[in-house]
């Protein structure tokens, strides 16, 4: 079987990663040898399953047999991407340099590409029947999806050729006639030799491009063959991210055709049900009514703006009810992938 | 909190900052103050809580009494340059404004100094009573709050440094700025809350006037315990919900010292009416 892949994508907090790690369970007890790859330390999550600490390299769930999990840790990504891509020496220039740690600290494209080398690293290792990728959740997750992209911009594109001129293959850049000037230039009249020290830095970047480009694209063609599934709540602050995902990436980017909404309140709620049966105190009474009032308001409000999200972008909803607690173990991952049934759907069978 | 002249509302993610931001702009321009709201790095929730579809780099009216814009980061670089940098006129300002877009990309702190410029730039010419600024959530914070320091370590000497310096001033200085957090009663928006005051106390780069509790749920008049008693059906489960959600807020809520508690909204439609009732409650609080 070849490796399938399940992206989980959204903005912070809407439970991406325990949707993530509730799917890597799932696919285990489908007899799929699954691999789980998470950027969120949430330890609770870790506790779950019963792994003491996750890294780089996938751990084995204990609980869990056929599941394992690894943890992105950024900046050993970043520093495994340049050895790989760089010449030993420019490669220890380069992670010792001030700027390239700052680029990599604060270049919200740079940790999600270092995050689709990784996931890259994983469907190439032919270990696994699914892996499933709980995304960053940087610019609402699509930053994951246009960091490779922006990568190639960012180290091959126009400012280094504004500096560099067109590159030649195996040829370390070399400044144009007419960028050093215009350099010390703005260099006197900002106070430093800032931008000189830049564009230094900027060259043994640029030695990095071949090796980055040709591992975006494979990058892209996973995630175009992907299947990807937008995560969000019924609030505005992650639809407005979600909505991003939709208007902004693509079609052929592999972009997502399932939008899950988490966290919903039972669509029952809404009929205004009588309450028969009850011998309570007409305050009592009074009070419970008032009460599913307000939550079914609430239930409604979410029902349309939910509705309305899903024709505007053709997409399939999936509802994943409310759990009063969080979920605790292996078992309770279970059970909250089988209270979203068209969720549980998206796994892929085993053969 | 409306007696400063440039406060910054930040929080996690979704716990409603540009809410928080927008009805105290409102509430400010009730009581007469000429207000300026500012989305800093995105303005859309902004806007929508304004009932517009957007806000320009130029200051819009969006009320009586209230403007806003959203910095946007070509437009700010261009005016850092000009205002703030003054570079004479007959400097090639294209080659400038490209040398600092190399800059932006790779040096830290560049491109949140022009940024979070904007809204100190607002402050110094004094055109406002008041400048609220819809911040970056607390993850970013800090790159911004800090961008002065950053910048003032990194250049040695010039104009960049001065202006570092004099906003890091500005920042700082307690009668004239502060910072506004907000945040839900739930487990990851306190702890990131949390974080921050411990990160504020040992970096006092602004100082902290209030944390706000957003969504918080009332008590229910009804006793926990005759709820085994009903039947299975609606009101039940919406009453568990309701005291289920009310008990782990409480516990979360015990977790911030805070005394300003916004209740949670049932039922509203736009994030304009969101806005315009939470400015009704902030009249009620301070």
């Amino acid at each position: 079987m070849t490796t399938q892949v399940l992206v989980i994508t959204g903005g912070g907090g809407v439970g991406k990663t325990t949707l993530s790690a509730a799917l890597g369970v799932g696919a285990a007890r489908r007899n799929l040898r699954t691999c789980v790859i998470t950027v969120d330390p949430a330890k609770r999550l870790a506790d779950a399953l019963g792994v003491e600490s996750l890294g780089n390299q996938p751990t084995e769930v204990v609980r869990q047999p056929g599941l394992w999990a690894a943890m992105l840790d950024v900046s050993a990504a970043w520093e495994a991407m340049v050895h790989r891509h760089a010449d030993p020496d420019v490669a220890q220039r380069l992670l010792a340099d001030p700027f390239f740690r700052a680029l990599a600290d604060r270049f919200p494209a740079a940790q999600a590409y270092a995050a689709g080398e990784q996931m890259a690293e994983h469907i190439e290792s032919h270990r696994w029947d699914l892996v499933v990728v709980d995304t960053p959740p940087a610019g609402g997750g699509i930053d994951f999806y246009t960091a490779p992209g922006r990568m190639r911009e960012v180290i091959g594109g126009r400012l280094l050729k504004w500096l560099t001129g067109a590159s030649i293959p195996g040829r370390r850049a070399l400044y144009k006639v007419t960028a050093r000037p215009a350099l010390r230039l703005a260099d006197a009249v900002l106070g430093g030799p800032l931008l000189e020290e830049v564009a230094d830095f900027l060259m043994d970047l640029r030695s990095l491009y071949d090796g980055i480009s040709h591992r975006a694209k494979a990058i892209d063609l996973h995630l175009q063959q992907a299947n990807s599934i937008v995560v969000t709540t019924a609030y505005p602050t992650p639809m407005r991210e979600a909505r991003r995902f939709f208007e902004e990436l693509p079609l052929d980017a592999g972009r997502a055709q399932t939008i899950v909404f988490n966290k919903q309140l039972p669509p029952s709620w809404s009929d205004k049900a009588a309450l028969r049966g009850a011998d309570v105190a007409a305050t009592t009474r009074t009070a419970l009514r008032d009460n599913l009032s307000n939550w079914a308001g609430e239930v409604r409000r979410q029902h349309d703006v939910k509705q309305a999200f899903a024709a505007r972008h053709s997409l399939q909803l999936i509802n994943v009810p409310w759990a009063n607690e969080p979920p605790t173990s292996v078992e309770s991952l279970a059970k909250l992938l089988t209270s979203a049934p068209a969720l549980e759907a998206h796994l892929p069978v085993a053969t | 909190m409306l007696d400063r002249k440039l406060v910054f509302v930040s929080g996690k993610g979704g716990v409603g900052k540009s809410a928080v931001t927008a009805s105290l702009a409102l509430l400010a321009s009730r009581r007469g103050l000429r207000v300026l709201a500012v989305g800093m790095v995105e303005g859309l929730g902004l806007a929508g809580h304004f009932g517009v579809d957007r806000l320009g780099y130029s200051p819009s009216q969006v009320r009586s009494g209230t403007e806003a814009l959203t910095v946007y980061r070509d437009e700010a670089l261009d005016e850092y340059l000009r205002l703030q940098l003054h570079v004479p006129r007959a400097t090639p300002t294209k080659i400038l404004t490209r040398a600092l877009d190399v800059l932006a990309e790779t040096a830290p702190g560049i491109r949140e100094i022009v940024t979070i410029g904007k809204p100190v730039y607002e402050l110094w010419q004094s055109r406002y009573d008041l400048v609220l600024v819809d911040a970056p959530p607390l993850g970013q914070l800090f790159s911004y709050l800090r961008a002065p320091n950053t910048i003032a370590d990194l250049v040695p000497a010039g104009p960049i440094q001065r202006q570092a310096n004099h906003m890091r001033e500005s920042l700082a200085d307690s009668e004239l700025t502060s910072l506004v957090l907000v945040t839900t009663p739930e487990e990851l928006p306190v702890l990131e809350t949390r974080a921050t005051l411990d990160r504020i106390a040992v970096e006092p780069v602004i100082t902290l006037d209030a944390v706000v509790v957003n969504r918080l749920l009332n008590a229910l008049p009804i006793d926990a315990e005759i709820l085994g008693d009903l039947p299975e059906g609606p009101h039940r489960a919406a009453a568990e919900h309701h005291l289920t959600t009310y008990r782990q807020q409480q516990r979360w809520l015990q977790a911030v010292e805070s005394e300003l508690h916004l209740p949670y909204l049932f039922g509203l439609h736009t994030a304009g009416e969101v806005a315009e009732q939470m400015a009704d409650v902030w009249d009620e609080l301070i």
